[in-house]
């Protein structure tokens, strides 16, 4: 690729790649298309190199493909830091979304606040509502008929009812916030702030009628919890709560989209899940290795050299998931899915102290999801004359999804 | 066998104790416990998934 204005001076021309996690061609919304199977390729090219443009506001980064060099960046805070102000610079503000946001030490404070609310035991408790709702929605699709498009149908219901019945609120706006997640991590800059805007409007709301009068609920936790013997502020709250309501709305959508899409267009792995109900759990694994979602960006805190390339102070640096779970030197044939695959050590909730707070929540979600679309729907396929939509960038997923099991 | 545990390491994945959850145990964060494991005789194919299965590379088997 030439040099162009968007490259900084002091990278050299040799280390510019061609892939961009935006604008390659099967990044861009594709009719049936395979994204996953487009950055695999990656693993054929050098494993580090700088992709112009490639985040969503336009700027450049360095793309670390390995597995082994992506633990090594995200396990390092020091070196790599999380701060990057991806909601409050929608508003024109500079804080950061707590704790994703934070570098060591300041992030571990907030870290063992929140990790006991979401600890892969205290989520056992969230099974019978996730349960009860999937239930719900799925028997509601079969009195209307049989299709349904998955994404605005079952999986974004379903993934923002649980956040709701966490945030401790009733279901009767679950569609509306639907749409503040898809303006915000979708769509353009204008639509981002607004969305930004309705978002926190909601969410301060919210925190004052806790503080007046707290319930059981996980923002009255945040308005009562002790940091350092002292109460969390307005903003710490509102930091946090912000993060909730990212982080719970579309990523868990997208893997149940992503998953039944890769079933639907593959019946005979339905069919070994039909025959064998308790693979589930493990299928659910090899489906987040394969089909992760998000890419995790750090900026450099002081110059490196990583795998032959020049990485400067400041530089930012972009771990895509979605490589380093189909490196080869990481799992063996790493692009056949494997429902009962050892040594499963994904990264579709990343690397290090970062590691998603929400992902003992996510895997119960996507367990029961499956678990009970599959006890209720017979055979699936994509209706045919529909087309899905796959896309690739900052939140890789699938659109127009639609299903049918006539 | 044994394993030993590095907790700076641990960033709370859980893929051991979702294996095995008699032999690692989790705090209250969801965290694995410091110390090491001893494995006792006929779990250690299970150890050993385990172990491999920790994407943080936390844990190691050792003999003993």
């Amino acid at each position: 690729m030439p040099p162009s204005k968007a490259v900084p001076a002091d990278i050299p021309p040799e280390c510019i790649g061609g892939f961009n996690l935006y604008k390659s061609p099967e990044m861009l919304p594709t009719p049936f298309g395979d994204p996953f199977a487009a950055v695999a390729r990656l693993h054929d090219g050098p494993p580090v190199f700088y992709s112009p443009e490639t985040t969503r506001d336009g700027q450049g980064a360095w793309i670390v493909v390995k597995a082994e060099d992506q633990r090594k960046i995200l396990q390092d805070g020091a070196s790599f830091s999380s701060y990057r102000r991806i909601f409050s610079s929608a508003i024109g503000e500079d804080w950061p979304v707590i704790p994703l946001e934070l570098d060591p030490p300041e992030h571990g404070k907030y870290r063992s606040l929140l990790n006991p609310l979401l600890s892969p035991a205290r989520m056992a408790a969230m099974e019978p509502f996730v349960t009860a709702k999937a239930t719900e929605l799925i028997e509601g699709l079969k009195a209307r008929g049989t299709d349904c498009e998955v994404m605005t149908e079952f999986a974004f219901p379903l993934a923002v009812s649980v956040f709701l019945n966490f945030l401790g609120l009733p279901d009767d706006r679950l569609m509306e916030f639907v749409g503040w997640a898809n303006e915000l991590l979708h769509m353009g800059p204008v639509e981002r702030t607004a969305a930004a805007h309705k978002v926190l409007d909601f969410l301060d709301g919210l925190i004052a009628e806790r503080r007046r009068e707290p319930t059981d609920d996980f923002v009255s936790f945040l308005v009562t919890a002790k940091l350092e013997g002292r109460n969390l502020t307005d903003q710490e709250v509102r930091s946090i709560a912000v993060l909730l309501f990212i982080g719970g709305l579309d990523t868990v959508a997208t893997a149940i989209g992503l998953d039944l899409y890769y079933l639907a267009c593959n019946p005979d792995r339905q069919q070994e899940l039909r025959d064998h109900p308790d693979l589930m759990p493990g299928a659910v694994e090899e489906m987040l290795r394969a089909f992760p979602s998000v890419t995790p960006i750090r900026t450099a805190t002081r110059d490196m050299e990583l795998q032959g390339c020049p990485i400067r102070k400041g530089d930012l640096v972009s771990c895509p998931s979605m490589t380093s779970s189909r490196d080869p030197d990481e799992f063996p044939d790493p692009n056949r899915i494997d429902f009962a695959r050892e040594d499963n050590r994904h990264v579709a909730f990343s690397y290090g102290p970062h590691r998603c707070l929400g992902s003992h929540l996510a895997r119960r979600e996507l367990i029961i999801a499956l678990d009970q679309w599959f006890a209720r729907i017979p055979p699936f396929r994509i209706k045919p004359g529909t087309a899905p939509i796959t896309f690739g960038g900052f939140v890789f997923g699938v659109e127009n999804l639609v299903l049918d099991w006539s | 066998m044994k394993v030993i545990v590095d907790t700076e390491k641990c960033q709370g994945h859980a893929r051991c104790w979702s294996l095995a959850p008699e032999l690692f145990h989790l705090d209250e964060g969801g965290y694995i416990e410091p110390g090491d494991i001893i494995v006792p005789a006929g779990q250690e194919q299970i150890a050993s998934r385990a172990v491999r299965a920790c994407p943080e590379l936390a844990l190691k088997l050792a003999e003993g």
